[in-house]
């Protein structure tokens, strides 16, 4: 298990170094002074320049430079936003546990939804039942997100009128930001509107969480099928088979611990397809997350505001990657390395 | 009255777009108490017939037999879940590979405990628990193992071959099963692993008056266990008998190749000398030889053998070819 951790750490400070380097590298390609791509301090007198010169060592080898930027971040010093002149941190503080709270709970839907439904489909094996969800997994997978998620406001929202289209929650509420998930902070407010805001926050993130996790749903779809059946045709079913077992028995005592198994695995893969999905759905909700955030820079050429957001969502996406990983091998007895002997 | 009386039962692979037999109508027959061997190359179809007798063979493959009666009843008739029932209960396999029919991710005490057969316990739900744990531990004793804790706690991949090997005997002996197919369950193990668990089955062939099949590619390793041997070449039948009448007067060109090239049989022989041994190897699935499929490889074989040979019946010894070696003695 301790070789297990370094391994994971190791990996995780070579993506972070292979990420920074990107990151900086990104300052001199954009177009403009590189100094002020890294700061964003675009209205700076020269006074002010000559500080951020010191600060960032611009004027020494590239090596010191790339340091310096990286002890900037390491103080979580993200520069200013060329757009609105405001910290980025503090931007991003406020941004990104929306935006973790959407990918987390669609994930969260795609799974429950999804590995159950391949599950179901790989039991019938060519039937019916297998047929109808593999044809509703092709068609799921092949809807383009941002038609979805319009079609999604126009019928559940404005034609039926159950869910709203747009924002977090009613700005009716007010809650007080602690942690910035809106769910936790509304458990934790001592508002008398408790509980009708916490139905409304849910009212809020019903459609986006469904139009995020409808593509990986799909995807999980057919991971569970292919693992389970994978596990059904192995020796130990047959052998739990002969054991007198039954269907249901074998199903779900030993077939679907297996096959979660390897749907864990690729849990870190689907994460960053999610989390890219947000990102379009976050605009067309209005969700005040950091994908929104980060297209907006794009738009706005925030050349400070895409180098940051994309640091801060590769990590989100690289810490999920191995947290699953972590889950996998905390499962997986073959994967924890400590055998006592053999005898 | 006989334990298993399998006649004509036929294995056929689907899948493909040509279906190939590939048992072609072998017969099989135990009696109660009685240590059968199964013998045959690799690829002769031992695993496919076991499989289908325990009934776990997939989709792919179609079993027809025109007689399959156990303890009188004509499974045959019956439909499928009653049948798997009958098996199930009173049939006990052993696979090939221990290792591989162990679930990784469960630990060897649950699998061991799920296995307990329900009806063998007594009480109310909270006292089953430790019934079951109960019966698992003695279940391994049986076998053998004497850390059961140890054992119990572990996951299959922390045990040897051997043990996994014991571990699965346990698990087939916990439905207290008639009969126990036993398929290689020596193989890939030193010789003094192999004595150990051979000397445990026969142990409970005496004891328990357990009947045993004993699959195995080897003739040799087996006859010293056996009361009887039936032997199949490439999924058709070849000869069954006594072990003696086996050993000593095979009737069948095969059966005399397996016994002329095993060391124990041609003690006579000048040392250093060849071994007899058949020309060629086995026929894959995908080129079977029609007729009787020993024929390319057979020193006596003629024209009549195109076509399949019935089998011939001599006071128990029962032969399958045209040309049998019965004058020869
Ligand atoms: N799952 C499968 N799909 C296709 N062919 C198979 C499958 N399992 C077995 N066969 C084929 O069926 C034939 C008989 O196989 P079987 O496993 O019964 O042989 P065996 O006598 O048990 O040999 P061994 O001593 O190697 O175990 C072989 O030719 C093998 O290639
Ligand atoms: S039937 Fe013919 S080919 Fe087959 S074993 Fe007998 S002699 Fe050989
Ligand atoms: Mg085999």
């Amino acid at each position: 298990m301790l070789v297990f951790i370094i391994r994971r750490l190791n990996l995780f400070f070579f993506t972070m170094l292979l990420l920074t380097l990107l990151t900086f590298s990104l300052s001199f390609l954009f177009p403009g002074d590189p100094l002020v791509n890294l700061s964003g301090q675009i209205n700076a007198t020269p006074q002010q320049l000559e500080q951020l010169k010191l600060a960032y060592k611009s004027d020494q080898g590239i090596m010191q430079q790339y340091f310096a930027y990286l002890s900037h971040l390491a103080e979580g010093d993200l520069g200013l936003s060329m757009a609105s002149q405001t910290q980025i941190t503090s931007e991003i503080i406020n941004l990104l546990p929306a935006t973790i709270e959407l990918s987390l709970i669609a994930l969260m839907l795609a799974m429950f939804v999804g590995i159950p439904l391949g599950f179901i489909a790989a039991v019938n094996h060519r039937k019916t039942a297998d047929n109808i969800i593999l044809s509703v997994a092709m068609l799921g997978y092949s809807v383009p997100v941002f038609w979805l998620g319009l079609v999604a406001i126009l019928v559940f929202s404005i034609q039926l009128g159950w869910f709203p289209s747009a924002g977090q929650l009613s700005l009716v509420y007010e809650i007080e930001h602690v942690t910035g998930i809106q769910f936790i902070d509304i458990l934790l407010s001592d508002s008398v509107y408790k509980w009708q805001a916490f139905r409304d926050a849910s009212a809020h993130i019903v459609l986006p969480a469904c139009v995020v996790a409808t593509a990986p749903a799909t995807i999980f779809i057919r991971l569970a099928r292919s693992s389970m059946l994978a596990v059904l045709e192995t020796h130990y079913i047959k052998a739990a088979r002969a054991k007198g077992l039954t269907f249901r028995q074998i199903i779900f005592r030993h077939a679907v611990r297996n096959s979660l198994l390897q749907i864990i695995r690729h849990i870190g893969l689907q994460f960053a397809n999610l989390v890219t999905i947000a990102m379009i759905t976050e605009v067309i909700f209005s969700w005040p997350g950091i994908g929104r955030w980060l297209i907006e820079s794009i738009y706005q050429r925030d050349y400070t505001g895409i180098q940051s957001g994309l640091l801060v969502l590769s990590t989100f996406i690289f810490i999920v990657h191995i947290v699953t990983d972590f889950i996998y091998a905390a499962l997986n007895p073959l994967a924890r390395e400590h055998n006592h002997g053999t005898s | 009255m006989n334990l298993l009386d399998i006649r004509n039962l036929s294995i056929e692979l689907v899948s493909g777009n040509k279906p190939i037999l590939a048992v072609d109508r072998v017969s099989l027959c135990m009696k109660e108490g009685e240590v059968r061997g199964l013998v045959g190359e690799s690829g002769s179809g031992k695993s496919l017939l076991a499989q289908a007798i325990v009934g776990v063979l997939d989709d792919k493959w179609q079993v027809d037999a025109d007689r399959f009666h156990w303890r009188g009843t004509d499974l045959l008739r019956l439909s499928l879940e009653e049948r798997k029932a009958i098996i199930s209960k009173d049939v006990a396999m052993i696979f090939q590979e221990p290792m591989a029919c162990l679930d990784p991710t469960t630990t060897i005490g649950e699998q061991l405990e799920e296995a307990v057969d329900s009806r063998q316990l007594s009480g109310y739900f909270w006292q089953k628990r430790q019934q079951r744990k109960a019966a698992a531990i003695k279940l391994l004793h049986k076998v053998g193992i004497k850390h059961h804790e140890f054992c119990i706690r572990s996951y299959p991949h922390q045990l040897t071959e051997a043990l996994c090997q014991r571990v699965m005997i346990a698990i087939a002996l916990a439905t207290r099963p008639v009969l126990l197919i036993a398929d290689e369950p020596t193989a890939a193990m030193e010789s003094s692993n192999q004595g150990q668990i051979f000397r445990l089955l026969a142990s409970l062939n005496q004891l328990k008056n357990m009947s045993i099949l004993l699959i195995s590619h080897d003739l040799e390793n087996v006859t010293h266990w056996t009361n009887t041997i039936t032997v199949m070449y490439s999924g058709q039948f070849v000869e069954a008998g006594t072990t003696e009448q086996i050993f000593n007067h095979p009737f069948h060109p095969y059966t005399r190749a397996l016994v002329d090239s095993s060391p124990k049989a041609n003690m006579l022989l000048p040392a250093k000398s060849r071994l007899m041994t058949l020309p060629g190897s086995i026929p894959i699935l995908q080129h079977l030889p029609i007729g009787c499929r020993l024929g390319p490889r057979c020193p006596r074989a003629q024209q009549a053998c195109v076509q399949a040979p019935k089998v011939k019946n001599h006071h128990g010894h029962q032969v399958s070819c045209h040309y049998s070696l019965k004058d020869t003695y």
